[in-house]
């Protein structure tokens, strides 16, 4: 079948169309494929980061990169980091927010006190919490020892498993507000006759929360969990400030190899060959991402 | 009356005649880059309190006698220069001048192809001036020198306080691992721990532990660089350095410079390992302590083996990428300005010790009160570090490592203490993975 003829009219407005996206189109590619290409372009070279000397190595720092434990335990530590950290956040950010629904004191204080973690600064929020588990000035220590629960204080950021513990505790506490401003904006719209009538049907609080709340913050959580998900497991400066990746590698995540890989070691080719493997890695959960927000628009 | 000539940034006329004196000296260097409006970018991981005000002093004489160049501070740190100084080179937005750093770090630039070479600036300084050998470590292969020192540090002295040892019965400083775990052990109580030793994952514990290993009789390469550190002399040491895991705080896990001399500083061990500046830090933040504290080199593992003192020769160089070459020279020669230079050394007297024979018998540079309460700790320090070694100079015969700095920064020593001491990895496992990850650095 012969295509169908445009009109003068039509070849123009489609003409205007492509000036009228070729600005996006082109800051797309400056800020997302450029980088993008640069990165898979770069890990296949072996690179000297002070002077940029390289030579092509192909997929050589894949290989490499696969054969070595340290990938896998780095993997291995991002995932425990992400999933622990991830569960405290939603269970504290829902837990918040169902407070700060109700009529207290002070509701609107408390909600702006609340935004406090995350905004603060992360050196900041670091540096106060290393004096909080500080070995010998540390408050947490001094409470506990004083309180006859320990006799000596506890090394909280330099053994395992409590360093990973402190790590995970730590990274809910800053990230977990943002859980609480989405949840609130959510359950501040959900229609009180749905609760009115559970409590006609006789159920009580946790009934409600669990037949009427969550169900109705279920769209809301598994955007807030997809997302935090990729912020979490590209988490780099709170673990390297609070442990340095110690003791011995055991909170070492990904994004501390690749720091590691470039400015220590100075190969800046392998450390782009382990960025572009967690990019690949963080890929799969963009695309739950985007698969769940297209059913949201298709719903 | 005594008139005193001053200038209006607060300078004495003393200063500026001393400057003046130094910009005589420095006619040997380039002119100065016809110098409007430039800015030197000053990076140093020493910035301390003290230490920048005196930094402060001489920026301003500099600027007071070179109208146009302008001077910046900015500090980085022990553990975070290599990675800061990666990236500025990478991107060639590099400082003009960098101080303070170990040689070894400064012999890696060089080998690269990153640093200037620093023969002129030295002649300016006064090539005759500095301690026999002072500059030796600088030396590099094609015959030239890649920095030079701005002092000398004994990082690795074993600090002990007089009143803990008596009240414990400690009768004499110890010389061996023995007699030190076991004055450790007496010391401990009462809350206060017997050392600070460091085992996280970081570069003092590296630093350290190579002590360790040449108080074993050890070294981690031969002399001709191959990796040695799979010794006997190495698992000596780890023994030891693990059984005085409980002779130290929990927290030690963790602890860097900064951890272990505050914890040495406050009483909260019998103990330090540290350079001189446990000296100005104890008189300032704790002064109870100050008349029991002293020092001794570090104890060994038996009288055999004599003590190694690890000096990171502090220094001083140029990147090759500077923009304003000339001014950073003509800013360098211009530290060791006498004025200037026993300002910087006051601001940690007994840290950083003077590498010029000038300034060491200079009245105004003995005229300080930390110097004059501890002359036999300083003493013992200055000859400690004249004959000091690092990993990039391991001993009189080894040739010069230009990977030391990335085999410290790998963390690859750190991460076998870590394995053994904190783990409880198997040893012959920890060291054999330790050696490859070191030999594949020096064949990378």
């Amino acid at each position: 079948m012969p295509a169908p003829i445009q009109s003068p009219l039509e070849r123009r407005y489609a003409r205007l169309g492509l000036l009228l996206i070729a600005p996006t189109v082109l800051i797309f590619c400056a800020v997302i494929i450029y980088p993008l290409v640069s990165a898979i372009y770069l890990s296949l070279f072996r690179v000297f980061t002070p002077t940029l000397e390289s030579s092509w190595v192909g997929l050589s720092n894949y290989r490499e990169l696969l054969a070595s434990g340290v990938f896998w335990k780095a993997l291995w530590n991002t995932l425990i980091w992400t999933a622990g950290t991830l569960t405290l956040q939603i269970v504290l950010g829902i837990g918040m927010a169902l407070v700060l629904h109700q009529n207290i004191w002070f509701r609107s204080l408390a909600r702006s006190l609340i935004l406090f973690p995350y905004f603060i600064s992360t050196v900041v929020a670091v540096l106060v919490w290393k004096w909080v588990f500080n070995d010998l000035y540390g408050i947490l220590n001094h409470l506990l020892m004083r309180g006859g629960i320990i006799d000596m204080p506890i090394d909280y950021l330099g053994s395992m498993p409590n360093a990973m513990i402190s790590v995970i505790l730590v990274g809910a506490w800053k990230y977990f507000p943002f859980v609480v401003i989405a949840v609130l904006a959510r359950l501040q719209t959900i229609p009180e006759p749905l609760y009115e009538a559970a409590r006609i049907d006789g159920a009580g609080p946790i009934a409600r929360f669990f037949d009427v709340t969550l169900p109705q913050l279920r769209d809301v959580l598994v955007v807030i969990i997809m997302l935090r998900a990729i912020w979490d497991f590209k988490e780099f400066d709170l673990i390297w400030l609070l442990t340095g990746g110690g003791p011995s590698s055991s909170t070492e995540t990904l994004p501390i190899v690749v720091y590691r890989q470039a400015f220590a070691l100075n190969q800046m080719g392998m450390a782009a060959a382990w960025a572009v493997s967690m990019m690949a890695i963080l890929l799969v959960f963009m695309i739950v991402y985007i698969r769940r927000t297209r059913e949201k628009e298709t719903a | 009356m005594k008139n005193s000539l001053t200038f209006p940034n607060g300078l004495t006329r003393r200063s500026m005649l001393a400057g003046l004196a130094a910009g005589t000296a420095l006619s040997a260097l380039p002119r100065r880059a016809h110098a409007q409006d430039v800015t030197l970018r000053w990076w140093s991981p020493q910035g301390a309190p003290a230490q920048a005000e005196a930094y402060k002093f001489q920026i301003a004489a500099f600027e007071a006698l070179n109208p146009g160049i302008k001077v910046v501070f900015e500090t980085t740190s022990d553990e975070g220069y290599a990675p800061q100084l990666a990236a500025a080179f990478a991107s060639g937005e590099v400082p003009d001048l960098v101080t303070h750093l170990p040689s070894f770090s400064v012999q890696t630039y060089y080998s690269n192809g990153l640093i200037e070479p620093f023969d002129d600036v030295i002649n300016a300084i006064g090539a005759d001036d500095y301690y026999p050998g002072a500059n030796d470590v600088f030396k590099t292969a094609d015959g030239k020198y890649c920095g030079t020192g701005i002092g000398n540090t004994a990082a690795n002295m074993l600090w002990l306080r007089r009143d803990l040892m008596e009240a414990a019965g400690v009768a004499a400083a110890p010389k061996t691992w023995d007699e030190l775990r076991a004055a450790c052990q007496a010391m401990q109580k009462d809350g206060i721990f017997g050392a600070p030793l460091p085992y996280g994952q970081n570069s003092m514990t590296s630093l350290i532990f190579i002590g360790f290993i040449h108080g074993a009789g050890g070294q981690v390469f031969t002399p001709d660089l191959q990796v040695a550190i799979d010794s006997e002399q190495t698992r000596a040491a780890l023994e030891f350095y693990k059984s005085m895991r409980e002779l130290c705080p929990p927290g030690a896990t963790n602890y860097s410079w900064g951890e272990s001399l505050t914890a040495f500083v406050s009483g909260a061990t019998a103990t330090g390992i540290y350079a001189g500046r446990v000296l100005a830090n104890v008189v300032a933040q704790n002064p109870g302590i100050a008349d029991h504290v002293t020092c001794t080199t570090y104890p060994t593992i038996s009288a055999d083996v004599a003590p190694w003192t690890f000096n990171d020769f502090p220094s001083v160089f140029i990147p090759a990428q500077s923009k304003n070459k000339d001014a950073a020279k003509a800013f360098a020669a211009f530290l060791f300005d006498p004025e200037g230079y026993i300002k910087q050394l006051h601001a940690a007297p007994g840290h950083v010790l003077p590498v010029l024979k000038s300034i060491n018998e200079n009245p105004a540079y003995q005229d300080n009160d930390i110097i004059k309460k501890y002359p036999a700790e300083v003493d013992l320090m200055s000859g400690a570090a004249a004959g000091g070694f690092n990993l990039g100079y391991e001993s009189s015969a080894h040739a010069s490592n230009d990977r030391a700095g990335e085999v410290i920064a790998s963390n690859a020593i750190a991460d076998l203490v870590q394995r053994v001491v904190l783990n409880g990895d198997d040893v012959n496992a920890a060291l054999g993975d330790c050696a490859k990850a070191i030999d594949a650095i020096m064949k990378a």
